[in-house]
């Protein structure tokens, strides 16, 4: 496997991506330059800089002029433009046609099965500047099963696949019953889980002591394996596993505090949590928002609207946050959220930070992606201009040192865009 | 002895207004976009609901008068919604009246209530003139009307109670409707046209009749014809005699086609509305001199009961008729996606519009097309005072209304 890719930890669950390992895909050898751009690193913003890369991973970032290019370094030009990371998303469903299993206990699947590499929703990614996707089941379930991180581009998810030790999906969103049936649903596979845990370390607690008074052949082995299907839960009781919680409204987030406590867990919210930003203050994680951050609340009684931003209260409460891309206009967009985040009064940096660090972070890749530093890997975008504005398109995008999209080169855009094309009507305009 | 206290309160509030109104109000210092041009450090005087002076920094102020400091501010001409759904203002039962499918004189001013919320949630996001349509679901639904969204009472909110006539072409105005086959007729469903082609032929029916309408009223003849059949004749004779817009809902190519047809058959200019295809048809659209109004360019997905209906909108579609020279506004529509109308006129310069031609499609352009062009939608001497006032550029996506101004009066302030 190439030196640079982030390790693929095999999962026993997902045979699939073992095979991974052996033809991972072949990212960009050797140097790249990208030059004269207005470089966002982590701490700083460089004009007229270079980011070199080699073998996928950024080397050095520096003025133009701090330091030679080497010569055959593949250049791509910056000039006028702007330098990001790459955006992350924690949580995702898009690239995925049934994003649930319609049984709501199904921890041992994965969402790896479901991925279409073919889907737009991978091409608009790219148009937008991700770079990583966590892609997971979604809401509409108990224990959904697992998730996988991959780059939006390859032609098969073993091409696509960063990271499979990624989590499993908790849900407390209502599946035909109440709120309390999903709670106490939840609560009682958490519970078979650990019954069974010590119900096996009972057993083989026995075997040993039997075999150590000899009533069991000195050369026999404990054999016996956790099953299959309940092992992602014992994982995730054992905090092996991180669970990606959904929690729909304000009324969950309690129980959420609670499970918060004896696992690992990431908080996935719902719109309707504003009322419980309070009881989020004591979250481990940093949380995720799902693509509605914006909405109106009326008053039962009075009718009121009230305006409810939900970007702006989590960043009041000094609760770190990544933001989620929706499926459709305008949230579809990263610089529609960024800027929905600013227009809720949220600090320019910690909306950056919500597409770029936190996700990354979430998704324990922070040590490889989210800021442009040397060291990390070469997941850049170039903008034609601020990150914010409606005006701004991407230009070009390069993962590990792979220039994988290009706006000159997307057919897909020009055809929606191309107001000198030929118009469609030309060969049935004398049809009147 | 409520009685006289309502009166003397509302006196009173009656009063108050008309002293904010007989006060000129001077906004200084904002960047103004009035949609002849831009004005740095703008002095903008309104006064008696007019805009009463417009210019540099150097612009006397009059003396009396209220300052408000807009400095950092950007001022636009209040923005024009050319077809707005009506929002939760009109609920979809309210908006299509199905009991027969060519309803010329109903009038949606009937079923709208100027006091409901979505009303204030449109002012509030800096749309200050709206065209409210009745639904789509009809082939001829009826009489349109044009309103502020805000008004010192009802009436004053109502700047015209039938603004235009709408059609609406496509299958949507057939969808759900069945053919009779023996039995009983037990539905209204079974009296309705069931395809595309026989929701033209009900149009060109109601056009037959009106034409005779219009020769019968020359000639000596007359054909016996209850009140209401008159009454929805006179309406459609409106039409043909020019006096009354006709805007054909017109999502797909085929439909603008037709829309363009219908008007050449029966000696009209249509305006087209919806018009996602407009991008395939720009030379036939130019070529017929009608107006275009897009429904939400921000979506590839078009508005309507009917799916997609054979509709491909692009991104391109605005930037074409641009190019082509066809004149148009951007509207929100019937599309369910459609965003904020602000947000669309974004959309439309992110996808080529120049700022200039984007503002102007939700501004000058529409009050031009709602024949509003000498009252609205720029900001000029004695003009009325609808302007917007946004925290930055109206098409960062960053910006917010601060305060929708209409005739004068600061609309945020009364909520």
């Amino acid at each position: 496997m190439n030196t640079h890719s982030i390790m693929v930890k095999a999962n026993a669950r997902a045979a699939l991506l073992i095979a991974a390992i052996a033809v991972s895909p072949a990212a960009a050898q050797g140097l790249v330059a990208v030059k004269n751009g207005r470089v966002h690193t982590k701490d700083a913003v460089i004009e007229d800089a270079v980011v070199l890369i080699d073998n996928g991973r950024i080397t050095k970032i520096g003025k133009q002029g701090e330091f030679e290019v080497p010569w055959e370094a593949k250049t791509v030009d910056a000039t006028g433009k702007i330098v990001l990371p790459t955006f992350v998303l924690a949580h995702s469903q898009g690239g995925v046609r049934m994003a649930n299993e319609r049984m709501e206990n199904v921890a041992f699947l994965t969402i790896a099965d479901a991925l279409d590499p073919a889907s737009p929703f991978f091409e608009d990614c790219l148009r937008s500047g991700v770079g990583t996707v966590h892609a997971i089941p979604g809401n509409a379930t108990l224990l959904g099963g697992a998730g996988i991180v991959v780059r939006p581009f390859g032609r098969t998810v073993p091409d696509m696949a960063v990271s499979t030790q990624t989590g499993l999906k908790l849900s407390l969103l209502p599946q035909g019953g109440g709120r309390l049936l999903q709670i106490r649903k939840l609560r009682r596979a958490l519970d078979d889980a650990r019954e069974y845990l010590a119900d096996f370390d009972r057993r083989k607690a026995e075997f040993e002591k039997e075999q150590k008074a000899a009533a069991i052949d000195k050369d026999k082995k404990w054999t016996e394996e956790f099953d299959k299907t309940k092992k992602p839960v014992i994982d995730l009781v054992q905090k092996k596993t991180r669970g990606w919680l959904y929690v729909p409204g304000s009324a969950e987030v309690p129980e959420a505090m609670r499970l918060q406590q004896e696992l690992d867990l990431v908080l996935v919210l719902g719109p309707q949590v504003h009322r419980a930003i309070e009881a989020l203050k004591g979250v481990k994680n940093p949380v995720v928002l799902e693509e509605t951050i914006e909405f109106f609340e009326t008053d039962p009684e009075t009718k009121k609207e009230t305006k409810i931003r939900l970007a702006k209260l989590l960043a009041d409460a000094g609760i770190p946050f990544a933001l989620s891309l929706g499926a459709a206009a305008p949230s579809s967009y990263a610089w529609w959220q960024l800027a929905s985040c600013v227009r809720q009064g949220v600090d320019k940096k910690i909306a950056l930070s919500a597409l770029t660090e936190v996700p990354a972070k979430l998704l324990s890749l922070d040590d490889q992606i989210g800021t442009l530093e040397v060291g990390k890997l070469a997941n850049l975008q170039v903008l034609t201009g601020d990150p914010m504005q409606a005006t701004s398109w991407v230009e070009t995008v390069v993962l590990e040192g792979q220039v994988v999209y290009e706006r000159s080169k997307d057919e897909r855009l020009k055809y929606l865009l191309d107001a000198a094309a030929k118009p469609a009507d030309a060969s049935t305009s004398g049809s009147k | 002895m409520l009685r006289p206290v309502l009166t003397l309160i509302s006196a009173f509030a009656l009063s108050l207004q008309l002293t904010a109104q007989d006060v000129p109000v001077v906004w200084r210092g904002a960047r103004v976009l009035t949609g002849v041009s831009t004005i740095d450090d703008a002095v903008l005087v309104a006064s008696g609901g007019r805009i009463e002076t417009i210019g540099g920094p150097a612009t006397a102020v009059p003396a009396g008068s209220r300052i408000v400091e807009a400095r950092g501010m950007v001022i636009t001409p209040g923005l024009i919604d050319a077809a707005w759904n009506g929002g939760g203002a009109l609920g979809l039962a309210d908006q299509n009246e199905q009991s027969t499918e060519i309803t010329p004189s109903l009038r949606v001013l009937d079923s709208l209530d100027p006091q409901d919320k979505a009303i204030a949630r449109l002012r509030n996001q800096g749309v200050t003139t709206v065209h409210v349509m009745p639904g789509t679901r009809s082939v001829i639904g009826g009489l349109s009307a044009v309103l502020q969204t805000w008004g010192k009472d009802q009436d004053a909110m109502v700047l015209s109670s039938e603004a235009a006539l709408r059609m609406t072409l496509g299958a949507e105005p057939s969808m759900g409707n069945r053919a009779i086959r023996g039995g009983t007729v037990d539905s209204v469903y079974y009296r309705r046209p069931t395809t595309r082609m026989g929701v033209i032929w009900s149009a060109r029916r109601a056009f037959y009749d009106a034409k005779e309408a219009l020769d019968e009223s020359q000639s000596e003849a007359r054909v016996a014809r209850t009140a209401h059949e008159r009454r929805d004749l006179e309406v459609l004779t409106r039409v043909l005699k020019g006096t009354l817009p006709m805007v054909t809902t017109a999502r797909s190519e085929q439909d603008l086609r037709t829309a363009l047809r219908l008007g050449a058959e029966f000696g009209y200019k249509p305006i087209v509305d919806e018009a996602q295809d407009a991008h395939a048809v720009a030379t036939e659209l130019l070529q017929a001199g009608v107006w275009v109004m897009v429904g939400a360019p921000s979506s590839t997905s078009v508005g309507g009961s009917g799916g997609q209906d054979g509709a491909e909108p692009r991104h391109a579609t605005l930037l074409r008729l641009a190019a082509a020279g066809v004149p148009f506004v951007i509207t929100t529509g019937t599309n369910p996606n459609a965003l904020e109308l602000v947000r669309e006129a974004m959309f439309a310069h992110r996808f080529g519009l120049t700022h200039e031609q984007a503002l102007a499609a939700v501004t000058a352009q529409p009050a031009k097309l709602l024949g509003l062009g000498d009252r609205k939608g720029t900001l000029k001497v004695g003009m009325d005072a609808d302007f917007v006032l946004w925290s930055a550029d109206p098409f960062d996506p960053a910006s917010t209304p601060t305060s929708v101004v209409i005739g004068g009066v600061d609309t945020t302030s009364l909520q």
